[in-house]
């Protein structure tokens, strides 16, 4: 496989920024009780880490040692001020529902650390899929956990009804657990503990 | 020239701060003109769903259409309860008069059952083609304030129905008052017995069919016990008399 496709697969399983580099839980919990949320966000953040890796590989000649931290971090507010303007401009109900964590993705380690640690010695095009593999495995993850949040919490799946819950009439008793944070705690803690059996040469 | 130079990295800082500004600025301008668009719509989906019109927005009908064929909008000042031309109906922001001292007045501590402080001198209500008026309710909810609008009848006090288009209770429990289900026990309800407040939401599974105050009561939801006392306090705020109370009886006056 190429350099390239590497940088793009890899993330997704092998080194997840989730499951294995453990980056990015915060907003992992906070925006997964419903699919749609999950999926926005995973967009999103896979837009900001591909673009921002790119963008930092492409100057990443000029950047002066003494301020490239500095340099990343405008380059990535920026990418993230623009997703969530246009969330706002366009997807005005989403971008309520996501509140203030499409902000937030300017603070989650996996953008910042994939622009340090791959970045900043990689061409413009390794970067960008480094980058857009990173967010594809982060989404993967809230998938995963909004998947189950949502079917179990709310009886849906994307907000159609699987189980019909009994406060509409139905006969499928909601796990409020499920809606509440902490359970995407518990979700990923098993998600890393099942990666980590099927591939026992990801235990640290 | 070295990277790590002084110049060269005033430069790269002044090229990208530039750089990120500009498309930073394109990216508000785009925004400004499509939010406040997206919030009017907002507001005018809920004014519509509590007064009763939510099965047209459902079959796909125009918002905005539906909107201005249905609604006229007066204000109303709370203090005397009469219709007002004080402010502009046009321009008049209720949320923006909250800030203003002019436009606003402090709610005495032992009538300030929603928990809000203060609250505007006017407010923005909504008249439908039939009569019914759309009232614009605020207050304190579980973890953060609730805002939406509650339709009643032209006799005053029948209710039509109650809608939030904003608030920040638990989902799957507070935010049920969402569920279009529990919505619907609330057309029909009578806000007052005699001159007096009387509608509340009772704790889950309290409602009684045969109790003789049943026409003033509301399920609460499940698990939300606190938001439905909430719900109740701000409902029963806003019919009160700082809220619309001298407005409603003025109106059922006025109708004989």
């Amino acid at each position: 496989m190429s350099k390239a496709t590497d940088a793009l697969l890899d993330p997704i399983i092998n080194n997840n920024p989730i499951a294995l580099q453990i980056l990015g839980i915060c907003s992992a919990l906070a925006v997964t009780n419903k699919m749609s949320t999950a999926f926005t966000m995973a967009i999103a953040v896979t837009i900001v880490t591909g673009c921002s890796n790119a963008a930092v590989s492409a100057i990443r000649n000029h950047i002066p040692n003494s301020i490239r931290i500095i340099v990343q971090m405008t380059i990535i507010a920026t990418l993230v001020i623009i997703v969530d303007q246009m969330l706002k401009a366009y997807a005005y109900e989403m971008s309520k529902a996501l509140s203030v964590y499409v902000g937030l993705i300017i603070t989650n380690c996996i953008v910042m650390g994939r622009a340090e640690a791959y970045a900043m010695k990689a061409p413009v095009v390794e970067s960008f899929m480094d980058g857009i593999g990173n967010g594809l495995g982060y989404g993967l993850i809230l998938m995963l956990v909004g998947f189950v949040r949502e079917l179990f919490g709310s009886g849906k799946i994307f907000g159609l009804t699987i189980l019909s819950p009994v406060n509409d009439g139905g006969w499928y008793v909601t796990n409020g657990l499920m809606l509440l944070a902490p359970s995407a705690f518990f979700l990923i803690g098993f998600i890393i503990w099942g990666l980590r059996t099927w591939k026992p040469e990801l235990q640290e | 020239m070295s990277n790590d130079s002084i110049f060269k990295t005033f430069l790269v800082a002044f090229l990208l701060c530039v750089v990120c500004s500009v498309l930073v600025c394109l990216a508000a301008i785009v925004r400004i003109d499509r939010e406040a668009y997206n919030k009017q719509l907002e507001v005018r989906k809920t004014v519509l769903a509590a007064a009763g019109f939510q099965q047209q927005i459902d079959d796909g009908g125009n918002i905005d259409e539906l909107f201005t064929t249905n609604m006229e909008l007066k204000i109303v000042d709370l203090a005397s309860g009469e219709y007002t031309d004080a402010v502009d109906p046009a321009t008049y922001n209720q949320k923006d008069a909250l800030e203003n001292p002019d436009l606003s007045v402090k709610i005495p501590s032992d009538k300030d059952i929603a928990g809000m402080g203060s609250r505007a001198k006017y407010a923005a209500v909504y008249v439908t083609k039939t009569g019914d008026i759309v009232l614009p309710i605020r207050g304190a909810g579980m973890w953060g304030p609730m805002l939406g609008y509650i339709a009643v009848a032209d006799n005053g006090s029948t209710v039509k129905g109650l809608t939030f288009y904003q608030h920040a209770e638990t989902p799957g429990l507070g935010a049920e008052v969402d569920n279009p289900r529990w919505k619907a026990q609330w057309p029909g309800k009578e806000v007052y017995n005699g001159n007096s407040v009387a509608i509340k939401v009772v704790k889950n599974g309290s409602y009684d069919p045969k109790a003789s105050d049943a026409a003033n009561t509301v399920d609460g939801l499940a698990g939300a016990t606190v938001t439905s006392t909430k719900v109740s306090n701000i409902v029963r705020y806003w019919f009160g008399d700082d809220g619309f109370g001298k407005f409603l009886a003025n109106l059922k006056a006025k109708r004989g």
